[in-house]
């Protein structure tokens, strides 16, 4: 295992999904994810990592997610122009529905990529900010469990914020 | 067995399961805590149980302020209006401004708004904009530290705010004119810089008058800025200050602000400022007010403090502004 040619190539990791997928990834991706950098940096990482709560589509995004903001980092070009390009690639990145913004926001949560969980926090927050009672209920399959009484008691209680 | 209809209809089917189901209440109070809006969250209290036990819990929240005439606005249907004769701390503590009501959209203080949410640690409260009386084309931006009192305040101030292009002059006028807000003996004349210092002073100081209720209901607050729609005045009080207020309370003056204690201001000038990146401050002045007596070290060097005040590009405007001649000045407390 600890051959010298180890040291020139590029590290790798094998991290296994909730649903037995293997994925591949280089060293620069796995140390974003905080909860397996310990065990990358006590070498403890072997054969595979197991993520229990993430599943293969899930994890494949968020690999993505890491490699593009391992590379862009890495890169050469200079800092404002980084910034400008993860800026994009995080708008684009989010524009998924808001079952898989769920699950990332939960990935991200339980694999610590704080940018991550960050950017998942915002764009759902904004989802629900500019929606109505009943588009959000919608949106996110929210059953109304209050009679209809209690509603529009609570209705009340909050009228200010239908102003 | 002893499923009904109902449950099957809600549980059972993967396609009808509750999306937040799978997070759990920590999380879903971060997403929470992102959507700052305080009438988003009050909406989002009558989407189910769940949100409405939740979103209370929040930490940090933003108040958009629709009106502030406490006489038209801040009464609410649970509470009478009476007028100004209502007593003061009770929750119709509103938002009294002196200004006019331009609208009655809101007909719940800030104060009553924000009872609902307990834990409070970081808050943000914008009020309209349009300060009636506001020359146009004049450019000024205030930034104010509040305790118990006044701790600080910077004030930059442009007579209009021209693009380079437009100013073929700048660098000859540049040298020529400083001097020009001078009087005979090399001083400032009080004309030129009183009134505006004490408008934006004034105001500072009314706003931190009627923060009082919520500063003494959100025990957990330690962060407060109060700004305007159009980002000319800044108040803010970190968590020191917010518990300075809370041990020691402020002293008010006869028209519902906090007293303005005596001030030694140092002031600079340039006839025409181009900063770097283009925009020329015609007739710049600076003004950093501190209370005469300052308990307090003031931390970092005596240049620092001002210039990181204001956002750019006008910390540059100021740091460059405050390499020239300082004029010392005095004001009583009012």
């Amino acid at each position: 295992m600890s051959s010298s040619t180890e040291l020139t190539e590029k590290k790798v990791f094998l991290l296994k999904s909730l649903d037995g997928v293997i994925f591949e990834v280089e060293e620069s991706v796995a140390v974003q994810l905080e909860v397996i950098r310990e065990l990358i940096e006590g070498d403890c990482a072997r054969p595979f990592i197991s993520l229990y709560n993430v599943t293969s589509e899930i994890l494949a995004l968020v690999i993505e997610y890491c490699k593009h903001h391992a590379e862009t980092c890495s890169g050469g070009t200079s800092a404002t122009i980084a910034d400008e390009d993860l800026k994009t690639f995080d708008n684009e990145f989010m524009n998924v529905d808001e079952n898989i913004l769920l699950e990332l926001c939960s990935a991200a949560d339980y694999l610590d990529i704080k940018s991550l969980f960050e950017l998942t926090c915002r764009t759902l927050a904004s989802l629900i900010k500019d929606r109505t009672i009943i588009e959000v209920r919608k949106m996110f399959n929210v059953e109304n469990d209050f009679s209809v009484v209690e509603e529009k008691a609570v209705r009340k209680e909050f009228a200010w914020a239908f102003k | 067995m002893g499923s009904t209809m109902s449950d099957l209809s809600k549980k059972n089917n993967l396609e009808e399961i509750d999306h937040f189901d799978r997070l759990p209440d920590s999380l879903l109070l971060l997403i929470f805590n992102s959507i700052g809006d305080v009438k988003a969250l009050g909406r989002c209290c009558v989407v189910s149980r769940r949100f409405h036990s939740l979103v209370p819990l929040v930490d940090s929240v933003v108040v958009r302020v629709d009106c502030v005439n406490s006489d038209d606005c801040s009464s609410s249907s649970a509470a009478p209006a009476s007028g100004r004769s209502r007593p003061r701390s009770s929750d119709a503590g509103g938002l009294d401004l002196g200004f006019d009501q331009n609208s009655v959209l809101s007909h719940h203080s800030p104060t009553q708004v924000l009872k609902f949410f307990k834990e409070i640690r970081c808050l943000r409260i914008e009020l309209p904009g349009g300060e009636p009386g506001i020359d146009n084309g004049v450019l000024i931006k205030w930034k104010a530290e509040f305790g118990s009192t006044l701790d600080n305040c910077v004030i930059l101030r442009a007579s209009a705010v021209i693009t380079a292009a437009n100013s073929a002059c700048s660098s000859a006028c540049n040298v020529n004119n400083d001097n020009e807000a001078e009087d005979d003996n090399g001083n400032i004349p009080e004309s030129f810089y009183a009134k505006w210092t004490v408008s934006s002073l004034i105001s500072a100081s009314a706003s931190h008058y009627m923060l009082q209720p919520i500063i003494a209901e959100h025990r957990k607050l330690d962060s407060l800025v109060l700004t305007d729609a159009d980002g000319q005045g800044v108040l803010s009080m970190n968590k020191d200050q917010l518990e300075e207020l809370r041990v020691k309370p402020l002293l008010a003056s006869a028209s519902n602000r906090t007293l303005v204690p005596s001030l030694k201001m140092q002031l600079w000038y340039a006839s025409l400022l181009e900063l770097p990146n283009g925009m020329v401050l015609k007739g710049a002045t600076l003004v950093a007010v501190r209370p005469s007596e300052q308990p307090k070290e003031v931390i970092g060097s005596e240049g620092n403090w001002v210039a990181s005040k204001l956002e750019e590009p006008f910390g540059t405007a100021a740091r460059m502004l405050m390499k020239r001649r300082t004029y010392c000045l005095e004001m009583n407390s009012f």
